[in-house]
């Protein structure tokens, strides 16, 4: 029971830690609470069914074409629904939900509220530890970590990555330093839909695509940054961890309260608040102090 | 504000222009599901077949069937559904509501079709409290019939006597004594009473309880369920399921190669679009369905074949409106009126025999039970079809497989 | 006699001298005359629901618009006083008459705890927090089936009222009441406080204000209000049920306050008696009735664009004007303050003859 839940919690933090970097590396730098973060990802989810099931295309050119129009089409979103109303912050935060909405009602329509499935892209298990562990969530605890390690490496060892720590830190000096914030703000937001596409397509193969699809994960997303502390990336990593491994217990510990596995995780990050309002390792801004 | 509203009246009353002769069914149901387009698809057929032979004869004079498609939106809002439902009723004028799918939803539209005093078939929800309320206060809920489904309690009969014939194939086939039954029921409460009786009766049918297990009807992963119900060692995983979580259990059992078969109740898995949502790993995923092309009646094939021709999909039990429009049609012209109130007795004492089923009501205006009549049938996805293997009796069937140990 | 000319006086010198307030006076007199002019029981219901929801935006805006305490978890409150109120008239048989108080009572314990709980959360840590709460008690509801109905939730509960008619005046005077109530104590010097928590916790802190105690305070006098309305909501309808958590109730009050204008009251009260009815309308046409969400959210999107503090603010920007000295607010076609004889700069106006000259 034990190694279950070592390898069950490892995979589905991996899962959510996808998810939880983007959101908060938009926020951080940019302020944003993107509520439409894991729209983005249905969207790529779709995006990828379409190309691979309906347009008969290969895994690998669904999955780069479904990232790159998900990321470009965030951009343009941004550049004409938030970018306008960047002074307003309630006004950015109903932006967000409006366009989740949006997206929302769209696969509605085009898709219907049916239940998609996608091929998996390795089939297969193998045998962890006495676990059986499908091919398909390797490929996405793999991906995961690659991930993690580009956006660091992005972060630290690029010019762009030094801009963006910059203006995550203080937006007003970054400005004077001759930093165009504007943009920084702009790729920041490339860079985050950009993984929750990536998230979007590795991860729908072992669920179920449909329109309702960004609410569950968006819940435990936030949960999980909240846990960490917004604008952290390392507490978005160790929340998702913490997140993915309650739940794993849960189920494993009270077979006829696996439902309450959501409920459970959330409660654990408000008890977290309680303690340390501003989560794990949540940087006090400036102007919230 | 005000002008908004003159507005919406005078357009509803320009687009809702009075049909002389017509008798206006309102089908209810979420429309962008596949509950709703089922509830739509069979009110269709039953509108174009009777308008084709003339209509409904009404004390001698021939009516046409009008059908209002309703989208209650009920899914994600149950004030919606309500809105819908006061909006056919007085807007649209309907003579008679057909359909519902979410019980949260159609309890409270209930209330609305009985104030009006409207006759409401039910052709989605399974809660017994629908029922419930005839019993007990006939006067006010006398207008409501289930169509379709039958009452949980009836569930659990077919659901027993079906696990008694798989049990029998597992004994032989694996030569175990004791059957482990792993059993997983979404947690709602619908689902509490059938799991409780299950509990209680597996023992008696020789069958040994390993565990159960209760994800939300909306899980999106069972994966830590799965491999706790595989170190348990079940041989059958009981599913007890109408959400989407049927889709990902269905799915991630095939992809784990479980050894173990999936029976009961999974919604999903009645659907045509089962085998595309689980990505073609759905095979051996087994539950207790309506239609099929097996004669449950003699309507029944032919009904579901042209729906198929028409649709290009089989039909799910929400289509059963067709069986309601037909009830209708019979009652209608037995007592020559539309008038609700002298409808209901008739329909109270009709056995309609339709394409789902043979029905006939008990005092609390649901099906009764009976084996080759109401009972439903086993179905089980094999390879890309969905196969029908219970009851046995019943010309059609095939046999129940197992995955290969 | 002289209480009708006072009252005429008092009627004159301070709603008419302002077109915002006349057109609130005139929507609650068109309210309260709507079934004698148009009885249907459709747009009664539409009218009805309406109200209600008004009553649930009106609390949020207390909250989240006045004190900053922007709460995503609004539908807790109105989840709550639904059930405790649905639970005690069944299971006690109390007349909803007595039970929509309880329902409300329990909704403002509920926001009291949340209050404490979150007392130390700031910006969107608190909204993101709150978030949580209805779904911790989704779980707890789903958990104990056998007193909540779990996914059915409470059913058969009696009406406030019987006749559509009685029903809808339950519900425009609750609102009106409510409302008003609100709007006064957002008036009031408790807040001013509020405002002032909201702009600098820590200035309003200094200056010797207990802010922990007016948040908690403000989270009450919210909670009640959803509370109240969820309450007379699960009547009205005669279920109360899981939908009444949801998230998608959180976001959408989110959405009628900031699309109506934040920290105004009034202004959430017009997005919903906007965007209620205009959804529902959508959904008479055949062709795009089930695109209504779509076209709702679109709407708020492009609303946005132009409005970005949200419509009433707005709208009572371009019709009124404040007085630079004396900072009362005047018709915009009044070249003098109504009250300091003050000039005021006419922006229409000016704008206008400006215009003329430039050639």
């Amino acid at each position: 029971m034990l190694q279950d839940i070592l390898v069950t919690g490892l995979v589905n933090g991996g899962v959510y830690a996808l998810l939880a970097i983007g959101f908060s590396l938009i926020f951080g730098v940019a302020r944003i609470v993107n509520i439409a973060h894991t729209a983005f990802y249905m969207l790529a989810a779709y995006c990828f069914y379409s190309l691979l099931v309906k347009a008969g295309l290969g895994f690998a050119v669904s999955g780069i074409v479904s990232v790159a129009a998900v990321t470009l089409f965030s951009v343009l979103c941004y550049r004409l629904v938030i970018e306008p109303v960047r002074e307003h912050e309630s006004a950015v935060l109903i932006a967000t939900i409006a366009l989740a909405l949006v997206f929302q009602e769209l696969m509605l329509f085009s898709f219907g509220g049916h239940y998609l499935g996608i091929p998996s892209t390795l089939d297969g298990v193998v045998n962890l530890a006495g676990v059986s562990v499908p091919y398909q969530r390797l490929l996405i605890l793999v991906v995961a970590a690659l991930m993690l390690v580009a956006t660091w490496a992005l972060l630290y060892r690029t010019r762009l990555g030094l801009a963006i720590r910059a203006t995550a830190n203080d937006i007003e000096v970054a400005s004077l330093m001759g930093m165009n914030v504007d943009r920084v703000a702009m790729a920041t937001v490339a860079i985050s839909v950009a993984l929750a596409a990536i998230a979007g397509v590795v991860v729908a193969p072992v669920l179920v695509v449909d329109p309702f699809m960004w609410l569950s994960p968006l819940v435990t997303m936030l949960a999980i940054v909240v846990l960490g502390g917004l604008g952290s990336l390392k507490g978005s990593l160790i929340g998702a961890l913490v997140i993915g491994y309650v739940e794993a217990i849960t189920v494993f510990a009270l077979p006829s309260g696996a439902f309450l596995k959501g409920a459970v995780a959330l409660s654990i990050m408000v008890l977290v608040l309680l303690v340390r309002p501003e989560g794990l390792y949540g940087v006090v801004f400036e102007e919230e102090r | 504000m005000m002008r908004s509203f003159l507005m919406a009246v005078a357009l509803a009353a320009a687009s809702t222009a009075q049909a002389q002769g017509t008798i206006k069914f309102a089908i209810l149901g979420p429309m962008a599901f596949v509950q709703g387009e089922n509830h739509w698809a069979g009110a269709e057929m039953a509108r174009d077949e009777i308008n084709k032979a003339g209509g409904i004869a009404v004390g001698g004079k021939k009516m046409q069937v009008e059908l209002i498609r309703a989208d209650t939106n009920e899914v994600q809002s149950v004030p919606d559904a309500t809105n819908a439902t006061e909006r056919v009723i007085s807007r649209d004028k309907a003579d008679f509501l057909i359909g519902g799918f979410r019980s949260e939803a159609v309890l409270a539209m209930q209330e609305i079709a009985m104030d009006s005093k409207k006759i409401f078939l039910g052709a989605g929800a399974a809660d017994a409290r629908l029922g419930e309320n005839v019993e007990k206060n006939y006067d006010r809920y006398k207008y409501w019939f289930r169509v379709t489904p039958t009452k949980s309690p009836d569930l659990f009969r077919s659901l027993v006597a079906i696990l008694g014939s798989i049990g029998d194939q597992m004994r032989q086939a694996l030569k175990k004594e004791q059957p482990a039954v792993a059993i997983v029921a979404e947690k709602t409460a619908w689902t509490e009473p059938i799991m409780k009786a299950l509990q209680a009766t597996l023992p008696k049918m020789k069958m040994e309880v390993v565990g159960t297990w209760q994800p939300s009807a909306v899980a999106t992963d069972v994966t830590a369920e799965l491999s706790a119900i595989e170190r348990a060692g079940a041989d059958i995983v009981f599913t007890v399921i109408s959400g989407p979580v049927g889709i990902s259990l269905g799915r991630q059992m095939g992809e784990r190669n479980m050894k173990a078969v999936a029976f009961g109740i999974n919604v999903e898995a009645q659907k045509d679009e089962f085998w595309a949502a689980t990505a073609g790993k759905g095979n051996f995923v087994s539950t207790l369905d309506t239609y099929s092309e097996v004669e449950i009646t003699p309507k029944t094939v032919p009904f579901v074949r042209a729906f198929k021709e028409r649709y290009k999909k089989a039909p799910t039990y929400t289509a059963a409106t067709y069986d309601a429009i037909m009830m209708l049609k019979a009652a209608i012209e037995q007592a020559g009126t539309t008038d609700a109130d002298k409808l209901v007795p008739v329909l109270e004492k009709m056995e309609h025999v339709g394409t789902a089923a043979v029905a006939s009501w008990d005092k609390r205006h649901d099906l009764i039970w009976a084996v080759g009549k109401t009972a439903g049938i086993g179905v089980q996805w094999q390879d890309g079809k969905k196969v029908p293997f219970w009851p046995p009796e019943v010309k059609g069937m095939q046999p129940f497989k197992m995955p290969a140990r | 006699m002289y209480w009708l000319r006072r009252g005429w006086a008092e009627l004159k010198n301070e709603v008419f001298v302002l077109p915002s307030r006349t057109a609130v006076l005139a929507w609650a007199l068109a309210l309260l005359v709507l079934p004698y002019v148009y009885g249907d029981p459709y747009v009664l219901r539409i009218v009805t629901l309406t109200c209600l929801f008004a009553i649930f935006a009106a609390s949020w805006d207390l909250l989240a618009g006045y004190t900053g305490q922007v709460n995503f978890g609004h539908a807790l409150f109105f989840g709550a006083g639904a059930y405790a109120s649905a639970l005690v008239s069944l299971n006690f048989g109390v007349t909803p008459w007595v039970t929509v108080w309880i329902g409300a009572l329990v909704a403002t314990a509920f926001g009291v705890v949340v209050g404490y709980l979150c007392q130390r959360l700031r910006g969107s840590y608190l909204s993101l927090a709150t978030l949580a709460f209805p779904l911790i008690a989704l779980g707890l509801l789903f958990a104990f089936p056998d007193f909540s109905g779990g996914e059915l939730g409470v059913s058969g509960l009696r009406r406030l009222a019987t006749t559509v008619t009685a029903n809808y005046y339950v519900a425009v005077l609750a609102m009106l009441a409510v409302v008003f109530g609100l709007w006064l104590i957002a008036d009031s010097k408790f807040g001013l406080v509020l405002h002032a928590i909201r702009d600098d916790e820590v200035a309003a802190r200094a200056s010797g204000i207990n802010t922990p105690r007016y948040k908690l305070a403000v989270f009450a006098v919210s909670a009640f209000a959803a509370g109240l309305a969820g309450a007379l909501f699960a009547h009205y309808i005669r279920v109360a049920g899981p939908s009444t958590l949801e998230t998608a109730l959180s976001f959408q009050v989110v959405i009628w306050g900031i699309f109506g204008g934040a920290a105004t009251i009034y202004g959430p009260v017009a997005a919903v008696f906007i965007l209620y009815p205009l959804t529902e309308w959508l959904a008479n046409f055949r062709a795009i009735g089930e695109l209504r969400l779509l076209i709702f959210a679109v709407i708020v999107l492009l609303v946005l664009l132009f409005m970005p503090r949200g419509l009433s603010p707005w709208v009572r920007d371009r019709i009124e004007t404040a007085c630079p000295r004396c900072k009362q607010r005047n018709r915009a076609w009044r070249s003098a303050c109504r009250l300091c004889g003050a000039p005021l700069e006419n922006r229409g106006r000016s704008a206008i003859s400006e215009k003329l000259k430039s050639p």
